[in-house]
């Protein structure tokens, strides 16, 4: 894979020593679609707008293009951005706000006008060009942005918080028009910054989990999804059950940790060496949690409490108290239709491929497992 | 990249040089000169004794409790007076366009030639003037009442000239009070004064601290009105006036140094009370 | 009811500030060489009565050759002003907007301008002409009057400015605009009401001013200053009336733009 961007060992600064950004490695490919995904003030913002030029950095490298930005300044750089409030130009027209990026480069009218036109068809914006920003609607607005930033055909596309503030339906149709604009332009990757993990694991080709000015983990949504390196990692990219427990016994495939609920066994990941009696997070996804019936046998059961049950139209969660608090989270289909009790016990179970135990909570310093588990 | 940081310094650089010419190095001069005994740039004695004349000088008291005395009693007027006018601006005019065509109207005074408003006074209420000769005409009295020569008159001059800048900074200050606080007051059974007192005007200080202290560092150095004006009164001004006319600029300048020095308490006093910079925001 | 008195209350006020107006603009069309009431007849000789021998007090302004110096004087320093004062109170605004240190002591710096007293500024600069042996001319008076009038233009502009500016410049920035074309094309355009509001509140600030103007140009000076002094020497006529209601006409007509320009939002 060839990179567009290089970056290592990010330092940023603010003013009274805190550090926003405390040391990214980061390769971004041509053509990829990655996503930057992190709670808020972790420190993603600050990222892009580095990466674009808009912010300067304290220590280690940038490249983009295999050349160095550190004296570049933002408008010479190969880059384009999209803010978050897409600041249109308020005293210029649609046309005239997409041809801007054009216009710096000096490109000739009739250059423009093609290009403009071309992008406009493609983003369904066509008509709009005598309009201004604030004759239009927010969809509109989105779109007329996304073309201005497209236009010049940058090597990376930078898109920050793109999907936030605007309400579900309009978020599935924008980014699934940002994957379908980024099939058919060739040559720009598109790097986006999120909070929520859906947009993460449903639009990358390749994603970076941010914590507090650090990187958690880089890689497939899938591998992050069915091998989170930390916890947090972990929890941050779907849904998931954790429990913190002590190693008690390894055997070459398989581990037993002891919980507050109870004993669990889970599959081996890799040749780690883990210590008995080191602590570690035990996880497991609630797809991959059934109610067993009277004579099932599973790796893993446990008797819980139902509670209660959020319906999301497809698929439903079922929430079960197994003592002392301690929740479990089962997803189903819809389809299942299972007739459950309130406040009656059922067996639930699982299979110990399906759990992992996570020794590291985070790649932060100090993080204490049962802080992250339990809410901080 | 090197714009972006040192862009913004460049930028202040203009107004900072021409602050630092105009503004900053003519006061430090005075101050300078104010311990000299004759004017001079080549090694010139300094000395004490400007001010230990000014302050031994019997003048002096007369001098400083008119200006000051002036002063404070303009800046009082003007808030009584103007106090209402930007409550009603605030909270019993409605419409927004009616409040800006007021405030617009209140600039008046200021664009009127200095010289005019103060000596437009004197067919006002002077001997001939038109007050005494309604008064005649009326057969309420029957020779010219003097009703120019007494210290109202210039408040009232400077009254006039000053209101807008009264109004102004509490009207921006009440405007900007949050109406649920005052909801929240009535809603408690507060009664009316209460909610004034508490609420709003406590909330209104910073726009009467700021209205309050312009008035009167604008009184403070103002000489044209007091000298136009036929009453005559000895104001600090003045006496700067006459000896920087007199060419006897070291004392002009121990003068010019008090008057400096009475100006930036008052505004030191201002600027510890008041974050002024929220009012810009 | 309420409504009411204060309506009255405001009338109240306007009519006492109007006052002096009123009788300034009475008053200079007043015949004859004094300033008493009751006014018989009423003449535009003070404007433009051609002159006929009289002593120089007493000329029609139009026709005094003094008076013309004054204006024209007024205003060249006056547009000087304005020039500066737009340029200096756009550059510091937009300096003065990011985070950098020392910027609250900066902008009291600059508070300065207009709160310490004319009498001690135009002193200092007196001496600091003497000091580098400099001549006064409409510069000076021009300079000592921005320094006056930038602080009322840089707190109207600050306050003004549109919060989304910075995101509109860093975008332009991302859209290859450099930072000399981002000016031009992006801030100035949505800050120029502004900016031309702070030239003519330069214009008039200084067009009344008679303190500052006055330790700073020497000779006939401005029309303000020039009256001043007229007043000090020469008895009481309808003249200096008139001459106050020109000064005063050429205010308004700034003050109408100015409140024109202030009206329109760029927002």
């Amino acid at each position: 894979m060839d990179t567009i961007v290089e970056i290592r060992r990010l330092v940023k600064r603010y003013k009274g020593n805190i550090n926003a950004l405390k040391g990214i490695n980061l390769e971004i490919g041509k053509d990829e679609f990655f996503v930057i995904m992190g709670p808020s003030g972790c420190g993603k913002s600050t990222l892009l707008k580095i990466i674009a030029g808009i912010l300067d950095y304290d220590e280690g490298e940038l490249y983009i293009g295999g050349k160095d930005m550190k004296y570049v300044p933002p408008h010479k750089r190969d880059v384009s951005l999209m803010l978050e409030n897409y600041a249109l130009f308020p005293h210029m027209n649609i046309y005239d706000n997409i041809a801007f990026g054009l216009r710096m480069l000096n490109k000739d009218e009739t250059e423009i006008e093609k290009e403009v036109s071309e992008i406009m068809k493609l983003l369904e914006i066509k008509g709009l060009e005598k309009r201004y920003p604030n004759e239009i609607s927010g969809g509109q607005r989105q779109r007329v942005a996304l073309a201005r930033a497209l236009v010049i055909r940058p090597s990376v596309l930078l898109l920050d918080e793109p999907l936030s503030h605007i309400d579900y339906r309009l978020q599935r149709k924008f980014a699934s028009l940002l994957k379908d604009i980024h099939r058919k332009i060739s040559g720009t990757a598109f790097v986006l910054t999120t909070h929520d993990q859906h947009h993460g694991l449903s639009l990358a080709d390749n994603m970076a989990i941010m914590n507090s000015g650090m990187i958690e983990q880089v890689g497939k949504p899938e591998d992050i999804y069915m091998r989170p390196k930390t916890l947090f990692a972990a929890r941050f990219v779907g849904e998931i059950n954790t429990w913190s427990g002590e190693v008690l016994e390894i055997s070459h495939d398989s581990v037993w940790v002891k919980t507050s609920i109870g004993v669990l066994k889970a599959s081996r990941q890799n040749d780690e060496e883990i210590p008995n009696g080191q602590r570690v997070g035990y996880i497991v996804r609630p797809e991959n949690i059934r109610i067993a019936g009277i004579n099932e046998k599973a790796d893993n059961t446990v008797e819980a409490v139902f509670e209660g049950m959020f319906y999301f139209g497809h698929y439903i969660e079922l929430v079960f108290n197994a003592g002392g608090n301690e929740r479990i989270k089962i997803t189903t289909p819809t389809y299942n239709n299972l007739d459950l009790k309130i406040n009656k016990k059922y067996t639930l179970g699982w299979s110990s491929r399906d759990a992992k135990i996570v020794s590291k909570p985070s790649i932060l310093e100090g993080v204490d497992i049962e802080d992250l588990i339990y809410g901080r | 990249m090197y714009i972006q940081r040192y862009g913004k310094y460049l930028l202040l650089l203009p107004g900072i040089i021409v602050t630092g010419f105009f503004l900053v190095v003519p006061v430090i001069l005075i101050v300078v000169v104010s311990f000299m005994q004759y004017f001079t740039m080549k090694s010139p004695t300094l000395t004490l004794q400007n001010y230990i004349d000014f302050i031994t000088s019997p003048q002096t008291p007369t001098i400083l409790a008119n200006t000051f005395g002036m002063s404070i009693a303009a800046s009082l007027l003007t808030l009584l007076v103007g106090y209402p006018a930007a409550y009603f601006l605030a909270f019993r005019i409605e419409s927004v366009k009616t409040r800006n065509y007021i405030i617009s109207l209140l600039l008046v005074p200021f664009l009127i030639d200095w010289n005019a408003r103060t000596i437009a006074w004197i067919p006002i209420l002077g001997e001939y003037g038109a007050v005494n000769y309604i008064l005649q005409i009326l057969n309420i009295t029957r020779e010219p009442v003097p009703l120019l020569f007494s210290r109202w008159t210039l408040l009232i001059i400077w009254l006039q000239t000053n209101i807008l800048f009264m109004i102004f900074p509490i009207y921006l200050a009440l405007i900007r009070i949050d109406p649920d606080l005052i909801n929240a007051a009535r809603v408690l059974k507060a009664p009316p004064s209460k909610v004034f007192f508490n609420i709003i005007f406590k909330l209104s200080l910073p726009g009467v601290a700021v209205g309050f202290t312009f008035v009167l560092v604008n009184t403070l150095g103002d000489y044209i009105t007091p000298a136009l004006w036929a009453g005559g009164i000895q104001v600090l001004g003045l006496s700067i006036a006459s000896f920087a006319a007199n060419f006897v600029w070291p004392y002009a300048a121990t003068l010019s140094t008090v008057l400096v020095l009475i100006a930036m308490a008052v505004l030191f006093i201002l600027f510890k009370l008041v974050d002024i910079k929220k009012l810009v925001e | 009811m309420k409504n009411k008195l204060a309506k009255i209350y405001i009338a109240a006020i306007i009519t006492l500030i109007y006052l002096p107006a009123a009788f300034m603009i009475v008053l200079s069309f007043k015949s004859g060489a004094n300033i008493s009431f009751p006014i018989e007849r009423f003449t535009l000789d003070w404007y433009i009565k051609p002159p006929a021998g009289e002593y120089a007090a007493y000329l029609s302004l139009f026709h005094d050759r003094q008076v013309f110096q004054a204006l024209q004087n007024s205003i060249i320093v006056s547009m000087i002003v304005a020039i500066l004062s737009m340029l200096l109170v756009t550059t510091t605004a937009l300096a003065l907007r990011r985070r950098i240190a020392g910027r609250d002591l900066l902008f009291y710096l600059f508070l300065l301008g207009f709160l310490t007293p004319g009498v001690a500024v135009g002193l200092g600069l007196n001496f600091l002409f003497s000091f580098l042996n400099w001549e006064f001319s409409v510069w000076s008076a021009a300079l000592i009057n921005v320094v006056y009038a930038v602080p009322f233009g840089l707190i109207l502009m600050m306050a003004r400015f549109n919060p989304d500016l910075v995101f509109y410049e860093q975008a332009a920035s991302a859209l290859k605009a450099s930072p000399f074309r981002t000016f031009r094309k992006i801030t100035l355009p949505l800050i120029i009401y502004e900016v031309i509001s702070a030239a003519i509140l330069g214009f008039l600030l200084s067009w009344g001013e008679v303190i500052r103007t006055q330790f700073a140009l020497k000779g006939i000076g401005t029309l303000s200053t020039f009256i001043n002094v007229q007043l000090g020497v020469n008895p009481l006529t309808p003249k200096w009336y008139a001459a106050g209601t020109v000064v005063s006409i050429v205010s308004f007509a700034g003050l109408a733009v100015f409140a024109y320009l202030l009206s329109k939002t760029t927002r």
